[in-house]
This record gives C-alpha cells, sequence and structure tokens, in this order.
C-alpha cells in the first residue's frame, strides 16, 4: 500500500441550484470549490420548479453563501475546455471570454441544468397572443397578470411527448391558478396523467375537485388556427367520438432537454450520456450520482430532470461520495492493481481508449491511477503486447487454473465456466447453495469482470480438452465496468469462428449474461450447454490427446 | 456471521429495518466510520426487494434488483454494522443519547452451526413453519415460522430439532429483551404491500391463479418462469391489473405508488421476451415512467403488450380456473370480454404495520396516508425529532434507485448533524 496525496478542490460545473447547494455543502465539510457557471449570472431557472418559486429564502441564503464564502471560487461565462488526469489529481482548463486558465482539482461535479424547450411547433401552431408556452403563462401569473388570462384556458400535456411528473406539475399548478380566477375555466388535455411524485396525486384530485377538466386520449390532437380563433380536434376514449373544443388560449406543454453544452462537456469528461443526451448512461452501478468515470459525479437536471428535493438527494449522496474520495488530503491505496511492463508497452494507447473508468492516463509510458482503478482487466485482455497483468488474476495464474480445472476421467462433458464476480459468480454460489441441479463436469473459473477473459484462456482451455466454454457476464448495460461484458462477447465470437478454422464446433464455446439473482438462470444455462454438448460428443482435440 | 467491532468511543446509529433502504443507510454509514446497529423485525436481511427477480430481455432494465443482492452482500461482510433479526423496537429514551430497548425473538436455528444443508425444511410435516431466505446472503438461510410452527402451537413437534445433523436447532428459546445506546436513528421500516383481500371481487385467495405483482416476483426469481398456481402449466395470456390499492382516496390512499407501472411493464415484457407464445395485456389508468430512457422502452412495450386503458371492476369465474375480465373498446365502447388464464394485480406500496407504534415509540409524526412525515420542504430525511432521520419507503412510496438515494441522504444528514465528517485541514 502506498500513501497519495488527494487533491480536496472539487470543480463544480453548472451554477444552477443543485450546483450551488453541492457547493456550499462541501465548503462545509472544509473542502475547496470551484464553481463554474456558463451564463454571467448564478441561480438556476426560476418558477418551473414549485420548490424554487416557493422556497425562496432558503435558496437566496445558499446563493449568498457561496458568493461570499472564501472557500469558493465563482467563475461566471466560464466553461471548462479540457480535462486530463486522475481522480485525486486532475487538471482542467478553464476558458473565460477567451482566455484560459489552468487549475487543478480532486473531483468534479457536473450540474448543468437541463433546459426548456417549447413543443408549440411540434403541436402544429403558430405564434399567436393567445398560444403560450408553459413557462410564458408562469411568468404572467408570476407577475400578477391576472387580466392577461382568457376565459377558456386548455392545457396539452403529454401529447407530443411522454413527459414527467415535473412536466405534469407545472400544468396542474398553472391550470389550479387560473381555475381560481373569476370566470374562468382551465382544461387539460392530457395523455398519460404522470403522478409518481411525491403529493402529485393529491394535487391533481384537488385540482378536479376544483373544477378543471381533465380529457384524456391517446392521439395528439389536430390543431385548426385562424388568426386568434382556435380549434382542437381529438378522438374522446370515453365518449367514442371525436370532440372540438374551441378554447380561448392554449398553454402548450414544454420538453425538458439536456443543456446545450451537455455533448461537448461529455466529450471532455469522457463520460457517457443516456439515450436522451443527458449525463449519466443509464446502468444501476451509476446510481444515483456516478458515472463510467471515478471521481466524476453527476447531480439534479443534469442526469434527469426532477423536483429540487430530488436535486438534493443526488448533493447528499454526491457529498458522501466526495468525502470517501477526498477524505482529508491523502489516501492509501493499493501500489498497483495492474501493473504494466515498460519493456512491453507500446504506448499504442490501447489500453487509454478502452479503460471505462477514466483510470490510464499516460506520461511516456502508460499508467494506471491506483485510485481510480476498479481491477476489471479488461485493458490486460486488450493489450495486444500482453504488457498488462491485472495483479492476482495474472495471465499465469489464470492459465493455471484453467489446467488445473480440466478433469481427466471424467464421463460427463467437460464445462468451464468463466464466471463474472458480479453476476454469474454469485448466481452459481446461490445455486450450489440451494441445492440446484448442475453438470457434473462443470468447473467455475471466477473472474473480477468478464472483460478479463483472454482469449487465450479459452483456448489453452480447449488445448487441454475441455468439451466446452462458458463465458458467463452480466446483462447488456448491468455491466459495472459499463462494456466488459461487450469485450467479452466479441472475443468469443473471436474464438468460435477460430475454432471452427481448426475443425471443431462453434457451439461449443457460448457466451451469456445472467443476473447475481437469478440462480435459476444460471442452473438453465449451463445444463442446456450440458445438453449441447452431450449431442456434440467429446471435442475432437481431447479424443486425440487420449488416444 | 457478524462479528462486530465497535469502538467505545465512535458514534453509534440505530437502523431501524432491514430492507434495501435499512441495508443502504447501515453501508453508508459504516463508510464514514460509524458503528450501526440495525435491527430487523423478520428473519431475513433484504426486505421486500430482495424477493424480486431480474426483469432483463435482451438488455438489463435497471430495476435494482441486483442491486439489492449486492447491498446485502455487502452489509453482512462490514464488521461495523451489528444486524439483530426478529428483534422489535420496545422503547425509546432520549437524554444525551437515544437509550432503546428491543424485543428479540432469538434464532431457533444457530447461524454458527447451520450448514444450509436443507433437512429441517425437508422434513418438516408444517407448511410454512420452516421458511428460506431468498439470498446466499441471508444467514442463516432457514429460519422458524412461529405463525406456523406445532412447536409453539402446541409443544407437538421437534422433528427439525431431531433431524438436524449439526444440532443447529434450539426450539425452546423464550423471547428476550436487550437494549443499547445510539447517538442517531434512522427509521427505514419499509412499507406493507396492499392486500387485495381487500377488494375479494377480483377473486384473490378464491381463485388460485389471481396473484398481486409481488407474488410473480418470487416466483420468477424462484421458478425462473411462470406457470399457474392451479396446474403448474404455461398460462396463455394474462392479464395485469394497475392500481390495485393505490390511487384510491375511498381507502385513504390517494397516492400513487410509483413502482407499480414499472414492475407489471418489465415483467410483462421479460415474460413476453423469454416466451414469445404468452400473450400479455396490461389495464391500467395511466402509465407512470420509469428511469431513464423510458420512452423507448414504453414504445417496444406496446409493440410486444396490448394496453388497456380500462380498469376492470371485476375477475369473473371461468373453465377450469380462468377468468374473464370485461372492459368496454376505446374505439367504439362496445364490451369486451375476454378469458385469462392468470391474473396479476399490481398492489401498491401502503404504510407498514409497525408505524403507528413506532411513530408513538419516537415521537415522530405520521402524514395524511400514515406514512412517516418528513419536516423539511426540500429534504425528506429529517424528521420532527432532532436525530431522527427517514429512509426509503417508509416515508413515501418509491422504486429502489430512489430508496437507495434516500438512504445515502439519510446518511449523509445523520453525519451531519453527529459533526463526523472530517475535513481536510
Amino acid at each position: 500500500m502506498e500513501e497519495i496525496r488527494i487533491d480536496t478542490t472539487v470543480l463544480v460545473i453548472g451554477g444552477g441550484w443543485s450546483g450551488i447547494k453541492v457547493a456550499c455543502e462541501l465548503v462545509d465539510l472544509g473542502y475547496r470549490v470551484i464553481l463554474i457557471e456558463d451564463s454571467a449570472t448564478l441561480g438556476g431557472n426560476g418558477l418551473f420548479d414549485h420548490l424554487v418559486s416557493s422556497n425562496k429564502e432558503e435558496l437566496s441564503s445558499l446563493l449568498a453563501k457561496v458568493k461570499d464564502h472564501e472557500a469558493v471560487e465563482v467563475l461566471v461565462s466560464t466553461r471548462l475546455v479540457f480535462l486530463t488526469g486522475v481522480p485525486g489529481d486532475f487538471r482542467v482548463w478553464l476558458e473565460q471570454e477567451g482566455k484560459v486558465s489552468e487549475k487543478t482539482a480532486g473531483a468534479v461535479v457536473v450540474a448543468l441544468e437541463a433546459e426548456i424547450v417549447s413543443l408549440s411547433t411540434a403541436y402544429g401552431f403558430q405564434a399567436a397572443e393567445n398560444v403560450l408556452t408553459q413557462s410564458e403563462v408562469e411568468a404572467r401569473l408570476a407577475s400578477g397578470g391576472a387580466g392577461d388570462i382568457s376565459k377558456d384556458v386548455l392545457f396539452l400535456v403529454g401529447l407530443q411527448q411522454e413527459g414527467s411528473p415535473l412536466v405534469m406539475e407545472r400544468a396542474i399548478r398553472s391550470a389550479s391558478e387560473i381555475q381560481a380566477l373569476e370566470g374562468c375555466q382551465a382544461k387539460v388535455l392530457v395523455g398519460n396523467v404522470k403522478v409518481a411524485e411525491h403529493g402529485l396525486e393529491s394535487l391533481y384530485r384537488q385540482s378536479r375537485e376544483r373544477g378543471i377538466i381533465y380529457i384524456k386520449v391517446k392521439e395528439p390532437p389536430k390543431i385548426k388556427q385562424d388568426g386568434s380563433s382556435l380549434q382542437i380536434e381529438v378522438f374522446d376514449n370515453v365518449l367514442n367520438r371525436d370532440i372540438k373544443l374551441t378554447p380561448d388560449m392554449v398553454v402548450v406543454e414544454e420538453a425538458f432537454r439536456p443543456h446545450p453544452d451537455a455533448t461537448r462537456v461529455s466529450q471532455v469528461l469522457g463520460i457517457g450520456t443516456d439515450s436522451e443526451g443527458f449525463f449519466q448512461q443509464a446502468n444501476v452501478y451509476y446510481l444515483p450520482i456516478r458515472t463510467n468515470r471515478e471521481g466524476i459525479f453527476v447531480i439534479g437536471s443534469a442526469r434527469e430532470p426532477r423536483n429540487l428535493m430530488h436535486g438534493w438527494t443526488d448533493v447528499g449522496n454526491t457529498v458522501l461520495e466526495v468525502r470517501n474520495l477526498l477524505g482529508e488530503g491523502k489516501k492509501l491505496v493499493p501500489i498497483e492493481r495492474a501493473k504494466i511492463h515498460r519493456g512491453k508497452c507500446t504506448i499504442c494507447l490501447t489500453c487509454v481508449r478502452v479503460c471505462p473508468h477514466g483510470a490510464i492516463y499516460w506520461d511516456n509510458r502508460a499508467i494506471i491511477s491506483p485510485v481510480a482503478c476498479q481491477g476489471c482487466g479488461i485493458c490486460a485482455s486488450e493489450c495486444p503486447m500482453d504488457a498488462i497483468q491485472l495483479v492476482n488474476y495474472t495471465d499465469e495464474e489464470m492459465e493455471a487454473q484453467v489446467l488445473a480445472s480440466i478433469e481427466k476421467k471424467v464421463e460427463a462433458p467437460q464445462i468451464i465456466a468463466f464466471c463474472c464476480q458480479n453476476s454469474a459468480h454469485e448466481a452459481s454460489r446461490m445455486a450450489r447453495l440451494f441445492g440446484s441441479s448442475l453438470p457434473e463436469g462443470l468447473q467455475m473459473i471466477k473472474v473480477p469482470c468478464a472483460g478479463k477473459v483472454d482469449v487465450d484462456y479459452i483456448l489453452t482451455a480447449f488445448e487441454a480438452g475441455t468439451d466446452g466454454v462458458l463465458v458467463l457476464a452480466c446483462h447488456k448495460d448491468n455491466c459495472k465496468s459499463q462494456h466488459g461484458n461487450t469485450f467479452a462477447e466479441w472475443r468469443v465470437e473471436h474464438v468460435g469462428r477460430m475454432l471452427e478454422e481448426i475443425g471443431l464446433e462453434k457451439e461449443r464455446v457460448r457466451f451469456a449474461t445472467v443476473a447475481s439473482n437469478m440462480p435459476v438462470e444460471f442452473v438453465r444455462i449451463t445444463n442446456e450447454m450440458e445438453d449441447t454438448l452431450k449431442g456434440l460428443g467429446p471435442s475432437r482435440i481431447k479424443k486425440q490427446a487420449a488416444a | 456471521m457478524n462479528e462486530s467491532s465497535h469502538n467505545q468511543t465512535s458514534k453509534k446509529v440505530l437502523v431501524i429495518g432491514g430492507g434495501i433502504a435499512g441495508l443502504t443507510a447501515a453501508y453508508e454509514l459504516a463508510r464514514l466510520d460509524l458503528d450501526v446497529d440495525l435491527v430487523e423485525k423478520s428473519n431475513f436481511l433484504g426486505g421486500h426487494a430482495i424477493q424480486f427477480c431480474c426483469k432483463a430481455d435482451d438488455e438489463c432494465q435497471k430495476c435494482g434488483a441486483c442491486s439489492v443482492e449486492k447491498r446485502l452482500l455487502e452489509v453482512i461482510e462490514e464488521p461495523r454494522i451489528k444486524v439483530s433479526l426478529g428483534s422489535e423496537l420496545t422503547g425509546m429514551n432520549r437524554n444525551s443519547r437515544f437509550s432503546y430497548t428491543l424485543s428479540l425473538r432469538p434464532l431457533k436455528i444457530d447461524p454458527q452451526k447451520c450448514t444450509n444443508c436443507g433437512v429441517c425444511l425437508e422434513k418438516c410435516p408444517a407448511d410454512g413453519a420452516i421458511v428460506r431466505g431468498y439470498s446466499k446472503n441471508n444467514v442463516p438461510l432457514y429460519a422458524i415460522d412461529q405463525n406456523h410452527c406445532l412447536f409453539f402451537k402446541d409443544g407437538s413437534c421437534k422433528v427439525c430439532q431431531d433431524v438436524c445433523p449439526e444440532k443447529a436447532i434450539t426450539l425452546d428459546q423464550g423471547d428476550s429483551q436487550a437494549s443499547g445506546e445510539v447517538d442517531a436513528i434512522v427509521v427505514a421500516s419499509g412499507f406493507k404491500a396492499f392486500d387485495p383481500v381487500d377488494k375479494p371481487w377480483y377473486r384473490y385467495g378464491i381463485n388460485k391463479n389471481v396473484i398481486t405483482g409481488l407474488e410473480l416476483e418470487r416466483m420468477l426469481r424462484e421458478k425462473g418462469e411462470v406457470l399457474r398456481p392451479s396446474d403448474n402449466k404455461f398460462p396463455e395470456r394474462i392479464a395485469f391489473i394497475q392500481c390495485i390499492g393505490s390511487r384510491e382516496p375511498k381507502l385513504q390512499h390517494g397516492f400513487c405508488s410509483q413502482v407499480c407501472c414499472s414492475y407489471a411493464m418489465r415483467m410483462a415484457q421479460a415474460i413476453r421476451h423469454r416466451y414469445p407464445e404468452i400473450k400479455a395485456t396490461i389495464f391500467y389508468m395511466d402509465i407512470q415512467n420509469c428511469g431513464k430512457d423510458f420512452s423507448s422502452f414504453y414504445t417496444k412495450c406496446r409493440d410486444n403488450i396490448h394496453f388497456v386503458r380500462f380498469t376492470p371492476s371485476d375477475a369473473w369465474q371461468g373453465e377450469g380456473d380462468q377468468l374473464t375480465l370485461r372492459y368496454s373498446d376505446e374505439k367504439d365502447g362496445h364490451v369486451i370480454e375476454e378469458v385469462f388464464d392468470m391474473v396479476v394485480l399490481s398492489v401498491g406500496i401502503m404504510p407498514g404495520l409497525s408505524n403507528a407504534g413506532l411513530a408513538d415509540l419516537l415521537k415522530i409524526d405520521l402524514d395524511e396516508y400514515g406514512f412517516f412525515a418528513c419536516s423539511d420542504p426540500l429534504d425528506s430525511t429529517p424528521t420532527s425529532q432532532q436525530g431522527v432521520f427517514l429512509a426509503g419507503t417508509a416515508q413515501a412510496p418509491k422504486n429502489i434507485a430512489d430508496s437507495m438515494a434516500h438512504a445515502g441522504q439519510a446518511a449523509q444528514r445523520v453525519a451531519q448533524y453527529l459533526g463526523v465528517m472530517p475535513c481536510p485541514k
């Protein structure tokens, strides 16, 4: 073990409410914070979250704290342009009005707020006095412009997007305010009423009791707009016929989209995004606030547009992770989890590219950070020079294990199963414990990640006379190292082609995925493999060796 | 199992409840170098979530069931966490610290001696008297359910004690008391699943092929396949009925349980992926989201599952233990009667049965539905009592990911309250 120095500054990207809150919490623990914001002012998007507008005092005091605190460096009109290094030792380049400065940080928190986008065009509306966006009606109601609200107001929600509780809540609140105005009637044309949020079903029911009419439909409406005359036609599933609504005013829902700079920032940071472009890939290992890269966290609407309470939950969890990572500025780490042989390393940078955790950087040789390395072994098995060895899972140790697993005298088909410790290994132990019937010739070899399974190990197994090889990984999108399972699958396909070339059946090697809590699946997969191998008969290599 | 290495001078926290929220809170507190007393009233850690199945089709559905497994393993390997099973809080006194008393129902099966051979379960004559935990990380794996055990009814049976090859079972152990002192408390006592016995028109408890979402989870986890309870055959048509017990002001449940649309869709999709010959229909009011990438998942589901926006009011008895559901067609309103082999009632998350008692003992409040009330509009972890925090579904319905996040936040608030997070100089 060695003690390494850890930088106790945290870079917070995004000066919205979650960014401000995390900055406040971190300085309370004694960390320094660099808070950067690409616009000219701090403070989040205003009215859309009811929790923001109803807790202005508390939020103002947080804002004041961040501006005054000597441990917080606030940089507005600033964006991140480059990041290098490893957790505890990041170097970042910040650009402010054309000038670039270099800073250091131990951790990074991404708090770039989602942007709000109008869906009026998507619905087919032309710009008009009586076609408002959700934000516009909120602003009008907030500034007390009751007189500017027409009598018959129709809200459109969840018909040009699936929507979310936050979208729904905005409509319900504004509709309720309008319903309370003298002579006004609010109606909501809605797809699925999203109420999966604390207190929202109750708010919805109350709004109905106040007289708001909700019309639930399945298709987007047909819009006819003639000057200020509005005609909305839609098929009503309760009346089973088309209905025509002629409101005086419509309020159109808005969508939450990732921050406009999200793609660029995610590339600079080397972190993934989900299918909609929000930071943080969808993977249970990253929840709530982690990313594929150690030391880089995402909070609030940067990862998912939800209300401020969830942003605060993200902040609390981030504080825990930052504290665990940065500690008091020093950390005891294993000297090496993975060793790079300088003589063999050709600095091809394959390892740098395949490492999902951002743990490898290079000077005049590849260097693996002991803080960031998760010991998955993907780099070791991808390195074309076999220059990387994973401690406790060296090629020598793995091949020895494979050879030791081959039993010469077993009648039943020999199966060597490489089991990922996060999924298959756990499932296999549970299967044994529950007394499930597993194939007699099954031998299991634990690996830290399926991405550690080298093509060589599989070939060694066949050479030594196994009848079949299973490589068992976590399900797609469930890999703790993001794509270890994908690498394993490619390698198995590769081995399958090689087997065919040498006259063995490619069905003898199989890649499958299983979850840690499903021993019954482990039993099914291994028994199916045994049936396949019984059908194929013993491996020709085994027969030749015996002859 | 757990050798506690309690440091007499470090602060200690009581975590009430060993489900995913309690496990996560305990784990995060231990990571902060705090000692934890984790108290669980049942025989097993893991709560409801440990019973859930993996719902992957050709990819992970991010339900979080495997995260529970992982967290349970981390907890049982953490020496700072002292686990007490079969334990319920009986008293709480507050002076400079919190002094608590527990009633302890001792483990009849000694985890030090038990080898998990399962002979006791095999030989036990009473149904449900010996139960097995869901996970290999449930230690001990077997437990005696006093409600069904004949020894506890009339002292008539000691078969398990006699057949156990390790002599690990001692039936004749009375309840005892235990006590402790802590500096903060996390209430993570979980929820109670809605019991559809309260809605007999769905024939739950009458027709064997009407089951709850929780029962389907257990079936898929244990057997890996879905079978009709009446004849152990594959169902050709399964119906899911949503919002059972939730969004019902008449029952004082005017809230959405947040998890039922997710679990029904994911399980229906997983079943359809594995057994395309099984047809699935989901009867719903409003479909709720589940996590990231929901839109694309919903689209995929709509290609595979028949969604009907209608809540059938009854399940009628059909031939051979089948069930008929009636609904109206959404185009022209005519009545359709459809026969199903199985009906899954998507039951919701209700306040735990011990909530009222716990609220009394801890002097904290319940909200209008019976969940524990949080005292801060922006933070759902603190209560009206300083030093007592909430985690998970004890506070309000939420899914596994949110329960874990909530528990993490509670742990951080505890650390803040205790002033124990070390600062860099």
